[in-house]
């Protein structure tokens, strides 16, 4: 009986420490300055808490600072049109997926999951090949194409199974009353489907913003580099103080990380249905 | 009776989907709707993934053309390439050590999870954080724990007087390297591990363990005879999501350790080859690699782990 009392608290202590540990020391390194880093033993707390790393780079005229707040443009950007566009298109195929019948059906279908069996990195030489054949490097259109063919699959799929079980009836009602399809598409379904398109619409985000390696290859300029290129190529230089640095990582994920938090719901039930192939 | 009353119902469900007046007529909805996504997959997913399939076996270089056939010499190159075949046994390293680490703690988590109880929600709202992370920035996260000068770790073991002085973690010993390596892209993927175990917990019935009680057999013993059995289809699908990240593995090392060789994988050698030499046929060769080995990883996995459960 007694390992019953304590298991639990030491089980959900170990969550906590494992998970939120390392989130804590970024964040407590970012608030001393570079000299406080370096203390040995290191400052468990920030002896002094300052936010000069966070004023240097939202506001300082720096080539870090103009870099971080360019990336962090270039990131919001990206990844809010990677999802909308995500989101729309998955949304109408699942739609013709789930309740239509038409020549072709299966094969498409099965070639859209079959992309998800493969690593993403397969496609890296060729997709790079053809958006620089296409004039596509450092643009926005080349990044945000390179997303949506990514991320398609696997939103396509979570919409198709959320449309799928939602009850015929009102759609069926919808359309003796004769509203069109697409009426029926715009005015039932998509309401009925909110939930599966928000959990959708917060994994194709969260995808995007933690992209690394193809906005590497695709972006060789600050107009278009994402955050974590541009953090990356920041951490390679090895002469950014390490407070800074911390802050800077800081920035890059508290969107994702308040996102995750707030509507972590949906993004539990859309992981389960889209990971269940 | 009841056919002869539902079949003519059904008719007239199924018919109110064709609208009248629109006859025989060639139906173009359902071909608007799934074009868009038809031509990204084609041109930007099948398309490409062909390319890799047959450019592998091409000698490629953008600076030195024409692009000539070459058979398998891009495959034997990368044999005789100690940098490439140094990545190999990093990337054999990163798959057993990340696949292990992240399952063992996927099922632990989970099993903690299983029953409800106060702020179980929080816990998982918290727990999930490093999954929706991207993998550079939490290289630079743990980057401030495995410091040399200034790490976390080093701290708290020579607080405890367990080492005397500073360690180097990174990029001396090449197993210490991956090691503390993996440990971060292990911190990202539990979070997925533990939901799927815990989706496949959740629809245990939970009279199976008041009868196994009766019986005599709880904790160790309920774990290993029921918990662990049952949960397989969660088990193998955390593990073939984790063979796919590991196998693929690039922003820790890249982030954590550049190109060195003690902790580069198989898919730096493959961006280094590709876009530093521009040698993109060797490249090709290295992406095919990589996924033929997940695929039959994955395949396998499914195959030795996976068993439909029912109830």
């Amino acid at each position: 009986m007694a390992r019953r009392f304590l298991g639990r608290p030491l089980g959900v202590a170990f969550i906590l420490v494992w998970t939120l540990v390392p989130l804590y020391w970024v964040l407590n390194t970012s608030l001393q300055t570079n000299a406080q880093v370096s203390a040995k033993p290191a400052n468990y707390l920030p002896p002094t808490p300052t936010i000069t790393n966070y004023l240097t780079l939202l506001t300082g005229s720096g080539d870090i600072a103009t870099s971080i707040r360019q990336s962090l443009v270039n990131i919001c950007v990206e990844c809010a049109a990677a999802t909308v566009v995500t989101v729309v298109l998955a949304a109408l195929a699942a739609y013709a997926f789930a309740r239509m019948t038409f020549r072709g059906k299966n094969v498409l279908f099965y070639s859209v999951l079959a992309t998800m069996a493969f690593p993403a990195y397969t496609t890296l030489l060729p997709l790079y090949r053809i958006m620089s054949t296409l004039g596509l490097v450092n643009t926005y259109t080349g990044i945000v194409l390179v997303y949506v063919s990514g991320f398609l699959p696997l939103a396509t799929w979570i919409l198709y199974n959320y449309m799928s079980s939602l009850p015929l009836a009102l759609e069926e009602a919808g359309q003796v009353d004769g509203a069109s399809r697409m009426q029926v598409l715009w005015h039932v379904v998509l309401p009925l489907a909110m939930p599966g398109i928000v959990s959708t619409a917060i994994i194709t985000f969260l995808s995007a913003w933690a992209q690394f390696l193809f906005p590497l290859v695709l972006s060789s300029s600050l107009s278009t580099q994402p955050l974590t290129v541009v953090i990356a190529a920041l951490e390679g230089l090895h002469t950014v103080p390490y407070s800074l640095m911390s802050a800077a990582g800081v920035v890059a994920v508290a969107v994702p990380a308040v996102i995750a938090v707030m509507l972590n719901r949906y993004i539990v039930s859309g992981l389960l249905t889209g990971s269940v192939k | 009776m009841s056919i002869g009353v539902q079949a003519p119902l059904r008719r007239a469900v199924t018919t109110t989907n064709r609208r009248p007046g629109r006859g025989r007529r060639f139906d173009w909805l359902p071909y608007a709707l799934i074009t868009p996504l038809a031509v990204f997959i084609i041109a930007l997913a099948l398309f490409p993934a062909g390319v890799t399939l047959v450019e592998a076996f091409f000698r490629v270089q953008p600076l030195n053309p024409p692009d000539t056939f070459n058979g398998f010499a891009n495959f034997v190159h990368m044999f005789q390439n100690d940098a490439i075949v140094s990545s190999m046994v990093n990337t054999a390293y990163y798959v057993v050590i990340g696949v292990v680490l992240s399952t063992v703690l996927g099922i632990l988590m989970a099993v903690i999870l299983q029953k409800p109880f106060r702020g179980r929600a929080v816990l998982i709202a918290v727990l999930i954080l490093p999954w929706a992370l991207p993998g550079v920035v939490e290289g630079i996260i743990w980057s401030g724990i495995w410091d040399s000068n200034t790490g976390l770790l080093n701290s708290v073991l020579t607080s405890l007087h367990l080492i005397s002085h500073y360690q180097v973690f990174l990029g001396r010993n090449q197993f210490v390297t991956v090691l503390v390596i993996e440990v971060v892209q292990v911190w990202q993927m539990t979070p997925l591990s533990t939901l799927l175990v815990l989706a496949a917990l959740q629809s245990i019935p939970g009279d199976l363990y008041e009868a196994a009680e009766i019986d005599g057999a709880s904790g160790w013993k309920a774990f290993a005879r029921i918990t662990l059995p049952l949960a397989r289809p969660g088990i193998a699908i955390a593990m073939v999501q984790a063979v796919i990240a590991t196998l693929n593995v690039f922003d820790q090392p890249y982030v954590l350790n550049g190109a060195a060789s003690t902790g580069a994988s198989v898919m730096e050698q493959t961006y280094f080859v590709s876009f530093q030499n521009l040698d993109f046929g060797q490249g090709y060769a290295l992406s095919l690699l990589i996924t033929v080995v997940t695929i039959v990883v994955s395949l396998a996995i499914v195959k030795l782990v996976y068993r439909q459960v029912k109830y």
